[in-house]
């Protein structure tokens, strides 16, 4: 469903991913590992459209390199940021409803997938009408990763979801995950990681990503954090 | 100064305030999400006093009724907005959104000193007075003042409608909303699947629009010649600089500020009357650098 084929992406005159290729299927969990610096939150920047590439990236059938940035979530892909990136002046239902009315979805359609997100994640109804700039940080996270669920039918990236959520809320976003997998046996996840510990029970996949080169970790995803612990910042 | 010079400037400052206001705060938008200082600003507002006083002249001497001098500037502004501001923002701009600001500085400046040109081709050099809106409304007696109240009343309350208009549209309509999610962060808003490029024209074309109808309502009060966008942009600029760049409210304060302080000036010492704004654009400046209403590194409007 997402196939990337040698994928070099640059900014500016930098190049950043050299020669990455993978593909994620229909209802694919996958884990991207790497340090900091590694190329992680670029390789999703470079899917969404917001690099140099060269190379293919093929989603649902169709090329999407020649494709502008704004014309890609509308294929089904919903995208969490790094930082969580709200837009502080709306409420937080506003943020959730922003990309399905830009979408110019019906309705009717726009009110069962906003039902779908206050399902995954209840906890947003109660901060529905508060300003998405005073929410806490953790809570942002949760309204950023809900915003992504409303364009998201077909594919999810987050990038490195877990970072500075304290460890009651890291639960609490990985149980909602689990929620999602539940709902939706076919959308595909793809995650980003600097820590492997914290995606072990969820993911089905993990790639490794190095300076920007992407591999398949054939290994058992076991004793890669140790050494790394030190990197989440 | 007696009371009733004392109001006078007051009024004449609120006037003028409101004027440079509408202006100003085209101005600002434009700052506020594309990030460019528009010079060609001046222009627009220029052309748009020329469009409604020929415009208004010409059709009122074929006999056309007077009340159409407030749709006729309400045209004009949305025309020149389209047609003039659609193309600059469309074959100019968008090609240099990632270059440098004094190239962006110096495009719009080009685009100024072409469409100086441009106006003395069509109007020429001689000045040009259609003031029909003013005299429809006739005059007004406040504490013992005579004052029009077009200047009085019409003008403060269509630069408060168009605050307030202005403000619900960026809240509450979804092209607002485009307009405020591109400003605070444009890749997050592309990931949501906006185009930004459509909203940077939508922007520009509504800021284009206030310029000109800042020219519209102004040209029934004054001789509409050349040079009136030179100094319609640099006062304006002093208004946006002194509220903060892309304060939208702010520049409503600023402007009464620069208009009362302008006005007081007139009266009081006519000699500084042309440094006044910029006094008290350097005074607030050496003590806010990022304006009275700024924050250092925000972007919002
Ligand atoms: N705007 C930029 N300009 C130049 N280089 C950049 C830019 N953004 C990222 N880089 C470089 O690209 C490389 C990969 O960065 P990227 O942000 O993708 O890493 P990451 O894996 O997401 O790291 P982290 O775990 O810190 O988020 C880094 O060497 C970084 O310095
Ligand atoms: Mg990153």
């Amino acid at each position: 469903m997402l196939e990337l084929r040698q994928l070099d992406a640059a900014i500016g005159n930098v190049t950043i991913l050299r020669n990455v290729g993978f593909m994620l299927a229909e209802g694919d969990t996958v884990a991207l590992i790497g340090r900091n610096g590694a190329g992680k939150t670029t390789l999703l920047r470079s899917i969404m459209g917001f690099t140099d590439v060269t190379g293919s990236i093929r989603f649902a059938g169709q090329e999407m390199t020649s494709l502008a940035p704004a014309h890609r979530p509308g294929l089904g892909i919903g995208y969490a940021p790094e930082d969580r990136r709200l837009f502080s002046a709306f409420t937080v239902e506003e943020n959730l409803k922003l990309p399905v009315q830009v979408a110019g979805l019906g309705a009717a359609e726009q009110a069962q997938r906003l039902e779908r997100v206050y399902h995954i994640l209840p906890e947003l109804r109660e901060m529905a009408a508060r300003p998405a700039g005073n929410v806490s940080g953790g809570q942002g996270k949760m309204v950023a990763l809900g915003r992504a669920l409303m364009l998201g039918t077909r594919l999810i990236m987050l990038d490195e979801p877990f970072q500075g959520l304290a460890p009651a809320l890291a639960r609490r976003y990985a149980e909602a995950l689990r929620t999602l997998r539940d709902t939706d046996q076919n959308v595909a996840l793809f995650i980003t990681e600097s820590n492997p510990a914290l995606l072990r029970s969820l993911a089905d996949r993990t790639l490794v990503i190095e300076r920007g080169e992407v591999t398949e970790n054939l290994l058992e995803p076991e004793g890669q954090g140790s050494d790394r612990a030190d990197s989440t910042r | 100064m007696n009371f009733s010079l004392f109001l006078l400037a007051v009024f004449d400052g609120i006037a003028y305030a409101a004027l440079v206001f509408m202006v100003a705060l085209g101005l600002t938008l434009i700052f506020g999400v594309l990030r460019i200082l528009n010079v060609a600003h001046g222009s627009l507002y220029a052309i748009g006093a020329y469009v409604t006083a020929s415009v208004g002249a010409a059709i009122f001497a074929a006999g056309f009724a007077p009340f159409l001098a407030f749709p006729l500037m309400l045209i004009a502004a949305a025309l020149i907005g389209v047609v003039l501001g659609g193309p600059i923002e469309y074959l100019l701009l968008r090609r240099i959104y990632h270059r440098p600001e004094v190239l962006q500085l110096l495009v719009t400046f080009a685009v100024f000193m072409i469409l100086e040109d441009v106006q003395r081709q069509i109007w020429g050099t001689q000045p040009y007075f259609e003031a029909t809106a003013l005299q429809l409304l006739g005059n007004v007696q406040v504490l013992g003042v005579y004052y029009t109240v077009y200047q009085l009343i019409f003008l403060p309350l269509v630069a408060l409608t168009v605050l307030i208009g202005l403000r619900l549209f960026l809240r509450r309509a979804l092209a607002g909303k485009l307009i405020m999610a591109v400003t605070e962060d444009r890749e997050a808003a592309q990931a949501i699947g906006i185009n930004a490029d459509r909203v940077f024209f939508l922007t520009f074309v509504v800021g284009a629009a206030l310029a000109a109808l800042g020219g519209a309502l102004a040209s029934p009060t004054t001789s509409v010649l050349p040079g009136i966008g030179a100094d319609m942009i640099v006062l304006s600029f002093a208004v946006v600089a002194t509220a903060g760049l892309g304060q939208i409210e702010g520049a409503a304060v600023a402007a009464l500020l620069i208009g009362l302080g302008r006005s007081f000036a007139v009266y009081l010492m006519p000699e500084l009357q042309v440094l006044v704004p910029y006094l008290i654009m350097l005074s607030v400046l050496l003590i806010r650098p990022e304006g009275l209403f700024g924050r250092p590194g925000a972007r919002k409007i």
